[in-house]
């Protein structure tokens, strides 16, 4: 038995449970993917899919900001240590050399790997991942992000494990190009800069609950996403609505209500 | 074919005495982006619009006449938050068109066939619309509608400042030297946070995070960082 096979028999005991479990992820994206949807929602459950089905310990999706930064548009977790891994690989990093190739990168072991990756392996190795991958986001010949996935086995995906991940990436990328469907005339450049401002007013929310309720920033985005799961809202509305209605703080109501 | 990287610069350079910033920018779109025309409106908290600037005659009548009629692709974009993008205002097949009947029929007479508008916003922060037209049907390329939306980016913040800077507290805070915030997430939940411990408006509260960053000399980013980690907090005793 291969290493590879070996990782992945770990991951989901038994093939069965593991195939129920990613068929009723595709159903869940289809199923969202034909109604109005939010699309840092379901981005967040993409990168949450890659976590529960690929059993990886964290998973990220960044997108390319036009500007020629990525930017992080969802994490399978708000911790801040986590986040600022994502983000540094603005400058270095499998994602990055992922997003500027085009294709799949992938370490299995950082400790190996130093050299490669000067800035960002000690920051991966001190939040305790072992391995690393990344696949890309694309669209024809353009690359307009990559999802990015750590563990703390040090074993990178690979074979059927890397072409799930490919294929939640690539039902990141429709997401991403079939969120303004009703508008005739959508090009990409605006459906990235859509994505990455709808992450921008969850963080403004994010901070209001966090200072409100005095909370971490991962405890105030799970407010939110309770609140909008409880009440059957879009993430990003509720997160709007928070922003504005803060305007006077004695008058917030209390979300998690 | 537009140089992003040019663009940005010339976006960048556009910064200078704060009231002119917005104007600078409409001037560069008509330069760079093949438009005849482009003008900025400004929608405030309370739903006050007003035109900021403009390139021309026509971009300010087409301006102000939206806003007469409360009709118009300006309207449309700063309520969706989505481009608003006709090509040829006389095609009948154009969906986003038919709303527009009153506007559609001036607009015409003032010689425009094409408009596009673009919302300026920062997340849930929405300062008004870029708007410019073309005297020929023709739409945007997607080179054109890339740099519009950089375009876009720069005048919020431009105006930002502009709005809310108007009794000069925080108009020293204005070096104008980026064109944008970017995407970094502990600006805006620092802008969030700000905005509980002092009880204002969230345009505020990013206004005041950037003068922090400016009166201190430091980057925004850091300064942000420090409010997240709550080793920074706001006061409104604040100077």
């Amino acid at each position: 038995m291969t290493e590879e096979n070996s990782r992945t028999a770990d991951v989901a005991s038994g093939a069965s449970t593991r195939e129920h479990a990613l068929a009723r992820t595709f159903v869940v994206l289809a199923d969202t993917l034909v109604a109005d949807y939010d699309v840092v929602e379901l981005l967040d459950q993409l990168v949450e899919a890659c976590v529960s089905v690929l059993g990886v310990t964290a998973a990220g999706l960044l997108l390319d900001d036009q500007k020629g930064n990525l930017a992080l548009v969802a994490s399978s977790s708000e911790e801040t240590r986590l986040l600022e891994i994502f983000q540094l690989q603005n400058n270095e990093g499998p994602c990055l050399d992922c997003v500027r190739s085009g294709a799949a990168v992938a370490s299995d072991d950082l400790e190996a790997d130093r050299d490669r990756w000067p800035t960002f392996v000690p920051e991966a190795l001190a939040a305790g991942f072992r391995s690393v991958s990344a696949v890309p986001l694309r669209l024809r010949d353009e690359t307009i992000g990559g999802l990015n996935m750590f563990s703390d086995a040090a074993s990178a995906l690979a074979g059927e494990d890397r072409e799930l991940a490919q294929a939640l990436a690539d039902v990141a990328t429709i997401g991403i190009l079939q969120q303004r469907s009703a508008h005739r005339t959508s090009v990409l450049a605006e459906q990235l800069q859509h994505a990455l401002n709808s992450r921008v007013v969850i963080e403004q929310a994010k901070g209001v609950i966090a200072e409100r309720d005095q909370v971490s920033m991962e405890i105030a985005f799970a407010t939110l996403r309770k609140h909008a799961r409880d009440h059957n809202l879009k993430l990003g509305d509720v997160a709007a609505a928070v922003v504005r209605r803060s305007t006077d703080p004695g008058g917030v109501p209390p979300l998690s209500s | 074919m537009i140089d992003r990287d040019q663009w940005m610069r010339l976006l960048r350079d556009a910064a200078g005495e704060v009231a002119s910033q917005p104007q600078r920018i409409a001037e560069l779109c008509v330069q760079v982006l093949g438009v005849d025309g482009a003008g900025i409106s400004l929608v405030s908290d309370t739903g006050h619009r007003g035109v900021v600037c403009a390139t021309d005659d026509v971009s300010r009548r087409i301006e102000d006449l939206q806003i007469t009629l409360g009709e118009g692709p300006c309207m449309d974009t700063v309520r969706t938050g989505a481009p608003v993008l006709v090509a040829d205002l006389l095609d009948r097949d154009d969906i986003a068109a038919w709303r527009w009947q009153t506007f559609i029929a001036a607009a015409a007479d003032e010689g425009v066939r094409a408009v596009f508008a673009l919302p300026l916003r920062i997340g849930a922060i929405n300062v008004g619309a870029l708007d410019m037209y073309r005297s020929r049907p023709g739409a945007l390329d997607d080179g054109e509608l890339s740099a519009a939306l950089l375009a876009a980016e720069a005048a919020a913040v431009a105006l930002l400042w502009l709005n809310t800077s108007s009794d000069g507290a925080w108009a020293d805070g204005a070096d104008g030297s980026d064109t944008g915030v970017g995407y970094q997430a502990q600006v805006h939940q620092a802008t969030g946070m700000i905005m509980v411990q002092l009880g204002v408006t969230i345009e505020q509260a990013f206004l005041l995070l950037r003068a922090r960053a400016f009166s201190t000399s430091r980057p925004l980013q850091d300064v942000a960082v420090d409010v997240v980690e709550r080793r920074l907090r706001f006061s409104p005793e604040d100077p």
